[in-house]
């Protein structure tokens, strides 16, 4: 965009500029549409879960209703409690709309990639962690119990659900080989543009933690835990009324939303999908991001389904989970997915590989023996575990379940 | 010579230095946690202003995403929010701003002193722009992380091995350190058990050797 | 960066850093902030070793490296150090370096 500026006459520094300002206008723009139009889906999708009909008379079949929404929150007071930390207290819900726009400059949309920054998948779990910050924040900064308590609630999930977060996404970065989303989204276009991670054994484990973990991190149900109504009024988000909580109730889908493009392009092939290559050109792009945009709200379906059918977990049995049960997981699928690299691509590292099974697959030829032995190495490897440590966990909770009676008469449980 | 490039290290510097000073001289040791973070935030544009991509993120996730969060964490579980009229530095304190100050007083001349001889020598080590994919090179690349992998892999194995070594040995020794004996966990007790014992005039009830064994109240 | 930046001006950031994590460490009572204070001070050793790297020897990735030591290093520090604190409040009820001043625990 920056070069058309140029040819158009524009100083070189002038147009990268007002490529950056036009870049950001849309990011933004974007985002805060999408979220528009995610909670209107949100509610849509679960008012037919729960047999109602959810907001259908605002504009066609109540697509307006964000809008209205947002003007009521906008009109309302917006009260700041007597005794709080004001400037902290004000600056809670700007640190986390900030933490989420900054990770939206790396999230490509279909084939179009506003920043193809390096470390591109470590930028956007860094991101999520700044919430982290925000949250405590506004915890402290309200000075109210169930908001400290919301909010020191809420940094335990969050810095506990970014352990198997990021190590899920290890071995996407094995099989690719960088960390750019850019080059993760092209070596997902074999076979015709179905190349997707997911498709793979690694991958599909992969994508299942990544998004229970990513669950987690965004506080949907069943992790939301810090915003309980039920139990601690809303969380850290107590003390908040009129624009503030707007702005993380904003934060909070814009980073729904976030979750969906990266799983989506992480595993789903992002822009990929048949006929994008053939296509090519504008016509090429438009496809893609229709296909990417597909995808990412079909993930967000499956959110909505969670959310209407699981019920809310304790905090020790959140724990207890990203610990026992996702991080063990995580730690297999990294080594299953070292199996994978090592049966597809080694030729030189060990060289018998190569004698054994043949030449590893190139972009012309695909080697199938190898292939299908890394399936069946890496599908035995990770059902395995995913049996033992569900059969581990279900043991362990039929014990804290099920007390007998000796045990309650002598008072052992 | 670019101006904007200078214009955005003069924020940067600007912007680290004074939440730095803030995080030493506010009261309030909640805030100057949070003038930390600020801190960190401009020490990671700093990374990225040099080109160091991951160093920034990682500086991110690891500082200003977890080390902070923790002292947070530490200052809310020792609750020594402190407020007016309490002493926050020791009383000698100027002691300590001679010792900084004239410790930057030494560094700042000698770092000028032999400013020209880096000069050149950055000078010779110039890299030139990224080469464009699918040309022959254009110039040498600045290492990115695919070559810090690799360093971590071959050159510096060891050392890598080491640290692994040392940051699992810190995570039992925290858990170790900090883990609390189920029995002598203090209770947080109701509002009518706190109030009877104010009553009695006890505060803190301490065992023989001085530790508290029961209460969780407020210092007196 | 690197054309209009002198590496010196780099440098007295990183010393002016360092020693206002320095006047921190020594001067607080808090032993929190005394670690805030520290933390200060790697960051600032890291800023020079970053900067060394991009000036001097932006092929090689012994700075990068370096750095990445020092932040493992860091973490593992604050780890324990905070764990210490707690442990130290357990006991005594404060964290002010000069009312610890007893051996036993």
């Amino acid at each position: 965009m920056a070069d058309a500026l140029t040819q158009l006459g524009f100083a070189s520094w002038l147009s990268v500029l007002i490529a950056s300002i036009i870049k950001v206008t849309l990011i933004l723009v974007g985002g805060s549409v999408g979220m528009m139009f995610l909670t209107w889906y949100e509610r849509r999708a679960i008012s037919y879960m729960q047999d109602r009909r959810g907001p259908n008379r605002v504009g066609p079949q109540g697509l307006l209703q964000p809008i209205s929404e947002a003007i009521k929150t906008m009109t309302k007071e917006d009260a700041t409690p007597r005794e709080a930390d004001r400037i902290v207290h004000f600056l809670a819900p700007v640190v986390m709309l900030g933490a989420t726009v900054l990770s939206f400059a790396v999230i490509p949309w279909g084939r179009m990639f506003p920043v193809d920054l390096n470390a591109a998948v470590l930028f956007v779990i860094a991101t999520g962690g700044l919430h982290s910050i925000g949250m405590m924040m506004a915890g402290w900064g309200s000075n109210n119990k169930f908001a400290l308590l919301g909010g020191m609630r809420g940094v335990a999930q969050l810095i506990s659900y970014e352990i198997p977060q990021v190590m899920a996404i290890i071995p996407v970065v094995l099989m690719t080989g960088s960390m750019s989303l850019q080059k993760i989204v092209e070596a997902q276009n074999d076979f015709g543009g179905l190349g997707w991670f997911v498709f793979s054994p690694v991958g599909l484990l992969g994508f299942a933690l990544f998004f229970t973990a990513s669950l987690a991190e965004g506080e949907r149900t069943p992790f939301d835990i810090p915003e309980a109504d039920s139990e601690i009024i809303a969380g850290y988000m107590t003390e908040y009324s009129g624009m503030k909580f707007a702005v993380f109730y904003l934060s909070n889908y814009m980073s729904n939303l976030a979750v969906c493009f990266i799983t989506a392009t992480l595993y789903l092939g992002g822009g990929n999908g048949p006929g994008v290559d053939a296509l090519g050109g504008f016509a090429g792009g438009l496809l893609s991001l229709i296909y990417f945009l597909l995808k990412s709200f079909a993930l967000f379906f499956i959110m909505v389904l969670i959310r209407a059918t699981v019920p809310r977990l304790r905090v020790d049995q959140l724990m207890g989970f990203a610990w026992k049960f996702l991080l063990p997981l995580v730690l297999v699928n990294i080594l299953s997915a070292s199996f994978w690299v090592a049966l597809l691509r080694w030729d030189q590292q060990w060289p018998q590989l190569t004698e054994w099974f043949g030449a590893p697959s190139t972009a012309d030829a695909t080697n199938w023996g190898r292939l299908a032995i890394a399936v069946v190495l890496t599908l035995l490897i990770n059902a395995g575990a995913v049996a033992l440590i569900m059969r581990l966990t279900n043991r362990n909770v039929q014990k804290h379940l099920y007390t007998t009676d000796e045990e309650l008469a002598l008072g052992l449980s | 010579m670019n101006p904007i490039a200078i214009g955005v290290f003069i924020v940067i510097a600007l912007l680290t230095l004074g939440s730095g000073i803030m995080v030493v001289t506010v009261r309030n040791i909640i805030h100057s946690a949070l003038w930390l973070i600020a801190s960190f935030i401009g020490v990671a544009a700093l990374y990225l202003l040099m080109e160091a991509e991951f160093l920034a993120v990682v500086q991110i996730l690891v500082y200003a995403g977890a080390v902070s969060i923790l002292v947070l964490f530490a200052i809310m579980l020792t609750r020594q929010v402190t407020g007016e009229g309490v002493r926050v530095v020791f009383e000698r304190w100027w002691v300590a701003l001679l010792i900084a100050l004239g410790l930057f007083g030494v560094i700042v001349p000698t770092l000028w002193q032999h400013g020209s001889t880096w000069e050149e020598a950055s000078k010779l080590a110039q890299v030139g722009p990224a080469p464009v994919e699918g040309t022959a090179a254009a110039g040498l690349q600045v290492a990115t992380a695919t070559e810090i992998g690799r360093s971590f892999m071959g050159e510096y194995l060891l050392p890598f091995e080491v640290i692994s070594i040392l940051l699992l040995m810190a995570l039992i020794g925290a858990i170790v350190i900090a883990y609390e004996e189920r029995t002598r966990r203090r209770r947080v007790l109701t509002l009518a058990e706190e109030l009877a014992l104010k009553k009695r005039g006890i505060v803190e009830p301490r065992d023989a050797e001085g530790a508290v064994v029961a209460l969780d109240s407020e210092q007196a | 960066m690197v054309g209009s930046v002198p590496l010196v001006w780099v440098l007295t950031l990183a010393a002016g850093l360092f020693c206002i994590g320095l006047f921190g460490a020594l001067s607080r009572r808090n032993i929190v902030g005394m670690l805030m204070g520290i933390e200060l001070m790697l960051n600032s050793v890291n800023i020079n070793l970053v900067a060394f790297w991009r000036y001097l020897q932006p092929t090689g990735t012994a700075g990068l490296v370096f750095a990445i030591f020092t932040i493992a290093v860091a973490a593992a520090e604050v780890a324990v150090g905070l764990a210490m604190v707690i442990a130290i409040y357990r006991a005594r009820l404060t964290i002010n370096a000069d009312e610890i001043d007893t051996l036993k625990g």
